[in-house]
């Protein structure tokens, strides 16, 4: 019974965390680039080969394409395919992000809403507006005719689901991800961007409704168990009378 | 007592891996000896539904065979977990980080490939679905009655206990009062 009690702890314990990430999918279902994940869990086996329990591996982050909205911002870009923008910090330090909500600060860089700064591009004071094409190449209208300003590159990674994220949007890179490498977009079968348009986030609400109201009962089903471990421990103990 | 015990356990394995992918329930089998009811485990045959995920490095073997996966140290287990990633050398490992092994060791997936049950050295006639996992074959409710008849086959097997103690209680006073 002792087993039974953890064993069906060990499941409550995993569904706990499995209705954690749920919920942060759900919060973050409105939010331009981000990218759900889910949790994965694996069963636990004693050496004998008996099952004992269930443990949770962590969450791994989902890069299934998010829907392309046409939007309003000037500077708003979205990427079609993999791929990420290449940000630098305050500190210098790269990130990188599919949101591609920019706007344009006073000295001429791109920024996101949280201030991390696009790599690669500058727009002049004296430019009257600026458009991005499908593969990155930066064209600012001057007063006198229009120029090349700069290029977007993205990066790609051999493993993204083993970047490391900081908040639902934006990633760092670690070891096992692999080291990034730059592509310019709008080759045939790579990544494209697209101008005047955002990344919406890859959570439906539906399927993660679903998920919970499943998380839910398995919850409680694993908490029943529990139940019943403790009350035939209360038996056993009480079968010495007098 | 302990058979009931036994189901116990087994029910709340069972439970526990409500979520875990390509999980295969136990079932209690129990046989009846002179020495009362013994309860094997025997994992089930039945295989969970296919999800469908849209990942294309989710996999989902329709028919026979099992995914070979080498952990760091060097064991091999088989499992039909297929929620798979690629790691940096280009390998392919499995959501506990194991490299997926092929017919002829570790399989390398440059981006964009397609895998068929002939790289993991599955049964011929079996094939791998790309974008679906494997459902863990696991009936909550069936369980959770399992969890209760455990319990109450429990009690009864105490009544037994109280029963003949009772009677045994009994003997030892009326030898006494001879």
């Amino acid at each position: 019974m002792d087993r039974a009690l953890f064993v069906a702890a060990s499941g409550m314990a995993a569904q706990q965390s499995n209705l954690e990430t749920i919920a942060d999918n759900l919060a973050n279902a409105g939010v331009v680039g981000f990218k759900g994940s889910a949790q994965r869990f694996a069963e636990l086996v004693a050496p004998g080969g008996s099952g004992i329990g269930t443990v949770a591996l962590g969450a791994r982050v989902f890069f299934a394409q998010g829907k392309l909205a046409r939007s309003g911002g000037p500077f708003d870009l979205a990427i079609d395919g993999p791929g990420f923008f290449i940000l630098r910090d305050r500190d210098g330090r790269r990130l990188y992000s599919r949101d591609g909500q920019f706007s344009r600060a006073a000295d001429g860089t791109l920024r996101t809403s949280n201030d991390l700064r696009l790599e690669g591009i500058r727009i002049p004071s004296d430019a009257l507006a600026a458009t991005v094409g499908d593969d990155g190449t930066v064209t600012a209208k001057f007063n006198r005719g229009t120029r090349t300003i700069g290029h977007i590159r993205l990066a790609e990674f051999a493993a993204p689901e083993l970047l490391h994220p900081l908040d639902g949007t934006c990633f760092e890179a670690t070891p096992q991800a692999g080291a990034a490498t730059r592509v310019t977009p709008g080759a045939h079968d790579g990544p494209a961007l697209r101008f005047g348009m955002l990344e919406q986030s890859n959570v439906t609400i539906v399927e993660a409704m679903m998920q919970i109201l499943t998380a839910q009962r398995a919850y409680e089903a694993n908490a029943k168990g529990v139940q019943a471990a403790d009350e035939m421990l209360r038996i056993a103990n009480n079968l010495q009378r007098g | 007592m302990v058979a009931a015990r036994t189901r116990l356990e087994i029910a709340t394995q069972n439970l526990a891996n409500v979520s875990t992918g390509g999980f295969r329930r136990v079932e209690a089998r129990g046989f009846l000896s002179a020495l009362g009811v013994t309860i094997t485990r025997q994992t089930s045959a039945q295989r969970g539904a296919l999800r469908r995920t849209g990942r294309d490095l989710d996999l989902a073997i329709l028919g026979e065979g099992e995914f070979r996966v080498r952990d760091a140290a060097g064991r091999i287990s088989a499992t039909r977990d297929g929620a798979f990633v690629r790691g940096t050398d280009g390998t392919l490992r499995d959501s506990r980080g194991r490299v997926v092994l092929g017919v002829h060791g570790a399989l390398s997936v440059p981006s964009g490939a397609a895998l068929d049950a002939r790289d993991f050295g599955l049964p011929r006639e079996s094939r791998v679905q790309t974008g679906f996992l494997e459902a863990p074959a696991v009936n909550a409710v069936a369980e959770m009655i399992d969890v209760l008849a455990a319990q109450r086959s429990f009690e009864s097997a105490e009544k037994t206990v109280a029963a003949i103690d009772g009677t045994r209680q009994k003997a030892a006073d009326a030898a006494r009062i001879r």
